[in-house]
């Protein structure tokens, strides 16, 4: 059957919300990649591009944040990955606490958040009853920081990580293959990194692309914990200058739907076997 | 001593008992199948030996070593499940030498034991493919390619075939059951089809509701019901009340036809109400020659099962179902005629009302 045969086999309907979508979606990308080109007057260029690449504190804040994300990603793996694992093997019953406690950054704005991690984390730990301190602020010092908003961001990504896992998790049989794996002698590490991760890479992909696109454009924890993150530095350009922050906010969109091809590329096999 | 032992083993979960006081000894090499309906404990026990499940009570002694609190990473027994468990991101050659790569094997050890397995089953020609390129009878395969890579004390199946079509699963258990016999391992089976336990099987537990009913080799377990159950479950049955005649002689009556059994109703007094069992295969027209349990009867209802017509005849007030081997030239008598059958002393079981 032809591409037009197949298109005219669709309702009108399916086609209007399609269609009226894909424009809700498309005006306002139009409308910024039009202005970005704008620059000079009368002429359609990339110039705002080239300033926008140019400024040495772009790739600065960039390359930080992207490290920050990361880390995030590989946290949020390490701390996820088993406790989604655990719950659905073993404690079913703890799945319906857990999705709440997931839920919860989307009820705590992250301005709570971060004034709830200054409020801790801006004093020395002291073991309790002495004035032995174990430890300095961790907002004192830019590892101590970076941690702190590391941890930040893994409560933003945990709706998101945790649901992705969870999601691939109950696509394959982690019950049988666990108990296949162990009759064969494998340890609980060999389980989780031979066994349950390369089978669930499809949504570890989505999980951690969705926290790449929450940590770099995050502005309100980076801000407040005074780090120079990317979010913080399109918000300030955003506030002096017109056309570079519409030309980053378009790279930025292409930047994500590059990662969601690659996620296409990497994960399409998966799905295919997924399918039997 | 026996190579398994499973000595008084029980296992509740919370308030329910799934399995009640489990004893069995299986010895080297024997292939024993645990038999029975939904819910009645076969796979809470295999899962037992494998380590899933730790028994409330009892022990499980493997060669000697007591394995009842092991871990099943420690256990060195080999497990076949229902869904193949094969790993989807391994290929076929990957998933066999798993255990082996997990136990630390030296590389050129584990491709050779590979290579071994793949033969074994007759893969050699998908070792690269990954599961969901293969078909279910050959993922099944390559699951009892990997359960036996390891060179394990004991090969659990939990209902290895129940995913399969008809034919596949003829034929794969007669594969495993070849291949069990060519290395001598020693294998328990778990199946809720008769058909398959009673084919494969050295040795047969039935079981219902958690206890065991009768252990046995196939031959026993079906000639030789030792309870309704067991009669019930193994092959059709035509079962009717009756009452004890002559306890001595062994004589019942069933709507006033009197049957004579040879197993006796020892034990019973006159009078006693009693289940008379007669499997349909042992029911046949009477010729001149028999004598004994020469009934009359009235024919029903005659069904073409292809190898096998069943003829449903009325004795008394009860149906009977009998069967008898189709050929073209067997003569069947017409619906409504009256017509005289027999069965042999052995073939009628008393049981327990």
């Amino acid at each position: 059957m032809s591409i037009f045969a197949r298109i005219r086999r669709i309702p009108f309907w399916s086609w209007f919300w399609f269609i009226l979508g894909a424009l809700y979606f498309l005006l306002p990308l139009y409308a910024t990649v039009n202005f970005s080109l704008r620059m000079e007057r009368d002429v359609i260029g990339f110039k705002a591009y080239v300033r926008a690449f140019e400024d040495p504190e772009f790739l600065e804040t960039f390359l930080y944040s992207n490290f920050l994300a990361l880390m995030t990603i590989v946290a949020s793996i390490i701390l996820i990955v088993p406790t989604a694992y655990w719950i659905r093997l073993r404690l079913p019953e703890a799945r319906r606490i857990v999705e709440f406690i997931t839920l919860l950054p989307f009820v705590v704005p992250a301005i709570i958040l971060v004034f709830g991690l200054i409020r801790i984390y801006s004093s020395p730990f002291k073991i309790p009853l002495t004035d032995i301190t174990i430890l300095q602020p961790l907002t004192t010092f830019e590892v101590g920081t970076d941690i702190l908003i590391v941890a930040g961001y893994m409560v933003l990504g945990l709706p998101y990580m945790y649901r992705s896992v969870d999601t691939g998790m109950r696509t394959v049989d982690v019950r049988t293959l666990t108990e296949a794996a162990q009759s064969l002698g494998a340890s609980w590490f060999t389980i989780i990194t031979r066994v349950i991760l390369p089978n669930i890479r499809a949504a570890l992909l989505s999980g951690a692309l969705l926290t790449f696109a929450i940590v770099v454009g995050e502005v309100t924890l980076a801000s407040f914990l005074g780090v120079p993150a990317f979010g913080p530095y399109l918000f300030l350009l955003g506030q002096h200058r017109a056309y570079e922050p519409a030309a980053l906010s378009f790279a930025s969109f292409l930047l994500t739907w590059a990662a969601m091809g690659l996620i296409q590329l990497f994960t399409g096999d998966q799905q295919v076997s997924g399918a039997h | 001593m026996s190579y398994l032992s499973i000595s008084r083993v029980t296992k509740q979960f919370g308030d329910t008992v799934v399995v009640d006081d489990f004893n069995l000894d299986v010895e080297k090499g024997e292939f024993v199948s645990f038999l029975g309906p939904s819910g009645c404990g076969k796979t809470t026990t295999l899962r037992m030996v494998a380590g899933f499940e730790i028994p409330t009570s009892g022990k499980i002694l493997l060669d000697g070593a007591d394995i009842t609190d092991k871990a099943p990473n420690q256990r060195n027994v080999g497990m076949i499940f229902q869904s193949y468990a094969l790993f989807p991101n391994m290929t076929v050659a990957q998933n066999i030498g798993f255990g082996l790569r997990v136990r630390k094997e030296p590389e050129n050890m584990v491709k050779q034991r590979v290579e071994e397995m793949v033969s074994l089953i007759n893969l050699e020609k998908h070792a690269n493919k990954y599961p969901y390129q293969l078909s279910g009878g050959q993922q099944q395969r390559v699951s009892l390619a990997r359960a036996l890579a390891i060179h394990p004390q004991v090969l659990l199946l939990d209902e290895p075939l129940s995913a399969l079509d008809a034919k596949i699963r003829i034929s794969l258990r007669a594969e495993i059951r070849a291949i069990q016999k060519k290395l001598g391992i020693t294998a328990i089976f778990v199946t809720h089809d008769q058909e398959e336990a009673l084919s494969i099987s050295d040795r047969i537990v039935v079981m219902n509701t958690g206890v065991m009913e009768q252990v046995g080799t196939p031959f026993e377990i079906y000639n030789f019901p030792k309870t309704r159950f067991v009669a019930n479950f193994v092959g059709s049955l035509n079962t009717a009340d009756a009452e004890v005649v002559d306890p001595a002689k062994g004589l019942v009556s069933m709507d006033g036809v009197q049957f004579e059994s040879a197993e006796g109703t020892e034990g019973r007094k006159k009078g006693d109400k009693v289940k008379i069992a007669i499997r349909p295969e042992r029911l046949s027209f009477a010729s001149e020659q028999k004598k004994a349990n020469v009934v009359d009867a009235t024919i029903e209802n005659i069904t073409f099962l292809g190898s096998v017509v069943r003829i449903q005849v009325k004795i008394g007030n009860t149906k009977f179902n009998m069967d008898t081997f189709n050929n073209p030239f067997l003569e069947l008598p017409g619906l409504g005629s009256k017509e005289q059958v027999t069965c042999s002393k052995e073939a009628v079981l008393v049981l327990d009302e």
